[in-house]
């Protein structure tokens, strides 16, 4: 028999006693573990949302007279301007400082061109860098491949496809003044329910050819590699390089509902550091109440040869025990209670956590501990022998 | 004067203790020896000391004055923490309650002081157990058993680090007159191998050891 194998016993005999102050921890690590849960799930998606965004950066020449609608497509529709990137420029976007940090430089030309008897928006891509960026679109058939020899390959975005009764494999014609350019349909973009729905998408060569704009780029979208990166400072260097261009951030928006999301997460954080402060106390007047009752007990362990250290050990072992268990069952509900709460909240469906079980479980075990400090003066402040004595 | 033979040397011990503004003066300069292997009863009214003297000799207590000896040791200029050690090696206790541990059963109750000594068992509890006679109730725990049976269970456990003093406080107090005995002649069987100090109101159980103290408000009176 060992020293722990006591307390287990002594525990498992008061185990309804103990109820308590287990539920207290429970219920302290259940709100942690949910708002942790809940807000990374929370973050997740937004983080997976600004990828969806495309580009950190949107790179254009300057133009201020139209409003910058930053966080969206919409740059195409907009750019009626004169003004265009050259582009055997865009290599020397290459040499500004955070280079390194560039994953994606996707150069863009917009014009409107006919398509049977409507008007469509086109947009000329490269269509590797665009790829990076558009990961996220479900393409029926194929995205197009940069050009090559043969036929001009275009996508075409549901709202253009429905209508005219297009699919992949389709052929069409497009045309702008006199010329005109065969293409086929090598695949249609999903609904996205951004502008794409409604553009033609081809290689960028092939737009400014069509377009009559040989050699020019509308926008670029640039994508810095991480979610953290220093964009402002990326834009700065870029706008240095290319005076005459201005750089946005795109994800600012996405930034500022993550500033929202963190700060409701550290409210609730709060309210969750509080109610394990409070089940500190329940687990403090449970214990306190457990060792008052054992007084006397405690008092014959130290007659029959228990050092002061043991004594605390074993109530310091049996805090702990409470706060493992507590913790453990209080993941188990704040796991549930989030897969409930965060769908309604936040429109999220959170997986359970396993890496923050035995974190919590640790912070638990700690508050159990600590619970645990005053009935153990209490234990050692009485005197065996008075405890003893008085029977 | 040569003590080789003393277990115990008490030396104008005294104690007090604080009560309201004053004090109470519980046990007054006394001194005693007792011999290595002796049974010594421990008799006296209510009040007179008793138990504090016990408490003073199992090193669960400090005299307010004098010096005590245990084994040539002087207790009294021991810090508290070496006591703890010595007084799992050297005194067992037996109290009037028993003072057994309800949750545990027989055998792990007086495997107790080997646990928090943090010594193996090797046998020791089965030896201490057979010694009492309760070899074949280890299993049981307190409740289970009758007021004579816990007692021994508490014997065997005052026994099982084979201490050289047994310190029992009116070990008979809650039992009948018959089981009285029997626990009496327990203890008489053990002193020899160890000093015995026994605190009694029963002159007759007292007769069975070898001398008898006599404690008048907390003086001496052999
Ligand atoms: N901590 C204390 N503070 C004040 N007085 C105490 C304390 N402990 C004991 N006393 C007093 O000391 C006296 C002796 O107590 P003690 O328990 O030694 O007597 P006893 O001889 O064992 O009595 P009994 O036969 O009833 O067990 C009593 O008057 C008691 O009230
Ligand atoms: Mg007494």
């Amino acid at each position: 028999m060992r020293l722990h194998s006591l307390v287990l016993k002594d525990i498992s005999r008061r185990k309804i006693k103990l109820l308590v102050a287990v539920l207290g921890v429970a219920v302290a690590s259940a709100a942690l573990v949910a708002v942790v849960t809940t807000f990374s799930a929370a973050t997740d998606s937004l983080y997976e949302e600004s990828n969806n965004f495309g580009a950190n950066i949107i790179v254009r020449p300057e133009v201020k007279t139209i409003p910058l609608l930053a966080g969206s497509t919409s740059m195409g529709s907009l750019l009626v301007g004169e003004n265009y990137i050259e582009e055997s420029e865009i290599p020397r976007i290459y040499t500004i400082m955070d280079s390194s940090k560039l994953s994606a430089v996707a150069p863009r030309l917009y014009g409107v061109a006919e398509l049977g008897n409507a008007s469509v928006v086109i947009m000329g891509v490269d269509p590797e860098e665009e790829r990076k960026l558009k990961s996220w679109w479900k393409v029926r058939g194929d995205w197009i491949s940069t050009e090559g020899a043969g036929q001009t390959e275009v996508m075409i975005g549901s709202d253009v496809a429905t209508p005219m009764g297009l699919t992949e494999g389709s052929s069409i014609t497009l045309r702008n003044g006199n010329i005109s350019m065969d293409a086929q349909v090598t695949g249609v973009i999903e609904s996205t329910g951004g502008n794409e729905d409604a553009y033609v998408i081809l290689p960028l060569a092939a737009s400014q050819h069509l377009l009559g704009r040989e050699g020019k780029v509308s926008s670029l979208e640039v994508r810095a590699l991480c979610n953290t990166c220093p964009v402002e400072e990326i834009s700065m260097q870029i706008e240095e390089k290319f005076p005459g261009l201005e750089a946005r951030s795109m994800s600012q928006i996405v930034r500022n509902e993550l500033a929202i999301v963190e700060h409701i997460r550290s409210s609730a954080m709060a309210v969750s550091i509080i109610t394990l402060l409070v089940s500190t106390l329940t687990v403090a007047s449970t214990m306190l109440a457990s060792v008052n009752e054992k007084l006397k007990e405690i008092g014959i362990m130290r007659a029959v040869g228990a050092s002061d250290a043991q004594v605390v050990s074993m109530l310091l072992f049996e805090g702990a025990i409470i706060g493992a268990v507590g913790g453990i069952i209080g993941f188990v509900m704040g796991t549930i209670a989030s897969s409930i709460a965060a769908p309604l909240l936040v429109q999220v469906t959170p997986l359970p956590m396993w890496s923050i079980l035995l974190p919590v479980t640790g912070v638990c075990v700690l508050t159990g501990m600590l619970a645990s400090i005053l009935p153990a003066k209490r234990a050692l402040g009485v005197d065996p022998a008075e405890v003893l004595r008085s029977v | 004067m040569s003590d080789g033979n003393n277990m115990i040397r008490i030396q104008g011990a005294g104690k007090r203790y604080p009560m309201g503004a004053g004090e109470v003066e519980v046990l007054r300069g006394i001194s005693l020896d007792v011999k290595k292997g002796e049974f010594v009863s421990v008799m006296g009214q209510s009040g007179s000391g008793k138990t504090t003297l016990m408490n003073l000799i199992g090193m669960l207590d400090s005299p307010s004055e004098g010096t005590i000896l245990i084994d040539g040791n002087d207790i009294t200029l021991k810090p508290q923490k070496e006591l703890v050690g010595l007084r799992r090696r050297t005194v067992g206790f037996v109290f009037q309650q028993f003072h057994l541990i309800p949750s545990l059963t027989a055998y792990e109750n007086v495997a107790l002081p080997l646990v928090f000594a943090g010594e193996k068992d090797n046998g020791a509890v089965d030896i201490a157990l057979e010694r009492v006679g309760l070899s074949h109730r280890k299993e049981h725990k307190p409740a289970e058993l009758s007021g004579g049976e816990q007692q021994r269970v508490a014997i065997a456990r005052a026994i099982v680090m084979k201490p050289k003093i047994l310190l029992a406080d009116e070990p008979t107090g809650a039992l009948d007159g018959t089981t009285g005995s029997m626990i009496i002649s327990l203890l008489r069987s053990l002193a020899g191998e160890m000093t015995v100090i026994m605190v009694t109101h029963n002159r007759e159980l007292a007769m069975l050891s070898d001398r008898i103290v006599n404690l008048v408000d907390g003086n001496i009176a052999e």
